[in-house]
């Protein structure tokens, strides 16, 4: 029985560890860059305009309880959907430049994760 | 677009409370689903590349960022061709596909100098963000498009425009502008130096090489007043004239299928600001096409219940500084045609496109856009010459466009329309040319500085009429 209310105990821990931060302020959305200097000039100019806007409808950055539904797709459908397009995201975020690696950077940056989608 | 009919939102909530209530089967189910895409990456590893509406795609072969004028005229001299420039994919024709080079000025962009009022800017810049870079020294362009994604070298190469009778497109305030050839060379110019240059280069879709930074006047960051309201479309049509004489800025919709319109207007005020609500773009859209799925099979019923729904809605008031304001969110994409009138057949086009519409495409919900927009001279520009009121009919991403060629562009024509460069249209060569009086003295230029056509993608080709 003591063994049980342990685990309860770290199980309950566990969950409140997982609780994801809350949404930074449109203020905190607007001010938010990438580390990486060159990516955060893609970002600037293109992730930038719907991301860290909210009347746009996109999720926000850093917004994990809006990401975490997509994060949970998996890396390669978000990349998909990226470069393709879906529903209001246009194809490629409109940035031409942008490789399949700079794109899963930005989503990881975008959702507030910094391991792998699974 | 939608946002600034802001008025309707009330009405607009109680059809999206109708459609989704008991009828809300009928409503999902009257949704396409998502359009098939090309695959991310192509049989020989390249990278897809898509227009921001969907319909246009390409793998090109090579994709260049330069960061500066050498790194531009060194890949323009190099590049693979076809060389097609990009901003941010807003055209809904094929002006950017190219297997050849995509060339993006994203890291060139900015305010680099000032002369007096008007600014340096290169090209890359996106319009949402040369704002607040203008309203640093407390100046703004004069007018702004519905949408501020856009680059600024994009939006001028398709002669992107606002609403507003006595003001020009964005590249009517042009005076001067730096031009990178394909041949490397880097040429100024302005109405005294390379004058026929200039005024080829002002509209030239990208055909002439890539244009690295124009000046630009500006006016000053003055405070707008917004006004969205609505009333019945036959009101709206007694009164445009009017209200585009009288407005800084004037704009209506018609939106079919309910017999009314919106209207927005805007006005330099010293009003304290009152800032634009949340945007309910999304909302009003989803309500109309609720009424769509649920009623479209019976115009006048769907009418009826949008009257009823949509009458109760209140004026919208909104005051800001113009570069908040002029520009909206479009988070519903769709695809596009838009041509420019003159001026006295206008509102004649407007109502025999309404009025076809909801004869024969009840599938429509998108409302339908009437702007007025001030002359200039340069050569391919759609004002060329003299005013034009503009008519823009859109169709959900998701939906059959077909009819904005079959149904729509045919009254256009008629009624001696110039289509809108990076919109929907079938116009090609001799068509172009009867409408245009200076093209051929474009062609000219265009074969002077690209006799190779290594700047001409298939559709530029066809559309100079070089095919």
């Amino acid at each position: 029985m003591k063994r049980l209310a342990l685990l309860a105990s770290a199980l309950i821990l566990a969950a409140c560890g997982a609780k994801p931060p809350p949404p930074p302020t449109p203020e905190q959305a607007l001010a938010l860059r990438p580390a990486d200097a060159r990516l955060a000039a893609l970002y600037e100019t293109s992730c930038r305009a719907c991301h860290a806007m909210p009347e746009t409808g996109a999720p926000m950055v850093h917004d994990r309880a809006a990401w975490d539904p997509r994060w949970k797709q998996g890396e390669a459908v978000l990349l998909d959907h990226t470069i393709q397009g879906f529903n209001a995201m246009p194809a490629t975020g409109q940035c031409a430049t942008c490789t399949p690696d700079d794109f899963k950077a930005l989503i990881r940056f975008m959702a507030g994760r910094e391991d792998s989608a699974t | 677009m939608i946002s600034r009919r802001g008025a309707l939102i009330a009405g607009g909530t109680g059809v999206a409370v109708v459609a989704g209530g008991a009828a809300a089967y009928k409503v999902a189910t009257g949704d396409k689903p998502e359009p098939p895409s090309p695959p991310s990456v192509n049989a020989d590893g390249k990278l897809l590349w898509r227009n921001w509406s969907g319909i246009q795609n390409a793998y090109p072969a090579a994709r260049l960022a330069p960061k500066d004028e050498g790194e531009l005229a060194l890949a323009l001299k190099t590049a693979q061709g076809p060389i097609r420039p990009v901003g941010a994919g807003h055209s809904f024709t094929a002006l950017a596909p190219t297997t050849g080079t995509l060339v993006s000025l994203d890291a060139m962009a900015g305010v680099v100098d000032w002369e007096g009022d008007a600014a340096i800017v290169r090209t890359g810049t996106r319009l949402g963000a040369l704002g607040p870079m203008l309203a640093e020294k407390g100046r703004a362009l004069p007018n702004l498009p519905d949408i501020n994604k856009q680059s600024l070298g994009g939006a001028l190469g398709t002669a992107t425009h606002g609403a507003g009778a006595k003001i020009p497109a964005l590249h009517g305030d042009v005076t001067g502008l730096r031009l990178v050839t394909p041949s490397g060379q880097v040429i100024d110019a302005d109405a005294e130096k390379n004058p026929e240059i200039f005024q080829a280069a002002r509209v030239s879709l990208g055909a002439l090489g890539v244009i690295s930074q124009v000046r630009i006047r500006t006016s000053a960051n003055r405070r707008l007043r917004r006004r969205v309201w609505l009333e019945p479309f036959e009101e709206a049509l007694a009164n445009a004239e009017a209200r585009w004489a009288q407005h800084r800025n004037f704009e209506f919709y018609a939106v079919p299928f309910t017999g009314l319109a919106a209207n927005i207007s805007h006005d330099e005020t010293d009003d304290p600001a009152l800032p634009r609500g949340p945007d309910q773009d999304t909302e009003f859209l989803e309500a109309l096409k609720g009424l769509r799925n649920l009623l479209g099979f019976a115009t006048p019923v769907r009418k009826a219940a949008a009257k009823a729904l949509l009458s109760t809605a209140k004026p919208e008031t909104a005051v800001d500084e113009g570069w908040k304001l002029l520009s909206t969110e479009r988070p519903v994409r769709f695809n596009e045609m838009e041509f420019h009138l003159p001026v006295e057949n206008q509102l004649k086009a407007l109502e025999e496109v309404v009025r076809t519409i909801e004869k024969e495409r009840p599938d429509v919900f998108f409302p339908i856009e009437a702007r007025r927009i001030a002359s200039d001279d340069a050569w391919l520009s759609p004002f060329h010459g003299g005013p034009r009121g503009s008519v823009a009919v859109h169709a959900y991403y998701r939906d059959d466009f077909s009819f904005l060629y079959s149904l729509v562009e045919p009254i256009f024509r008629r009624y001696e329309g110039r289509p809108h460069w990076g919109k929907l249209h079938t116009l090609r060569g001799q068509q172009l040319a009867a409408l245009y009086p200076r093209w051929n003295d474009f062609l000219a230029v265009r074969q002077e500085l690209d006799p190779e056509g290594r700047m001409l993608n298939p559709y530029l080709r066809g559309l100079f009429g070089l095919t």
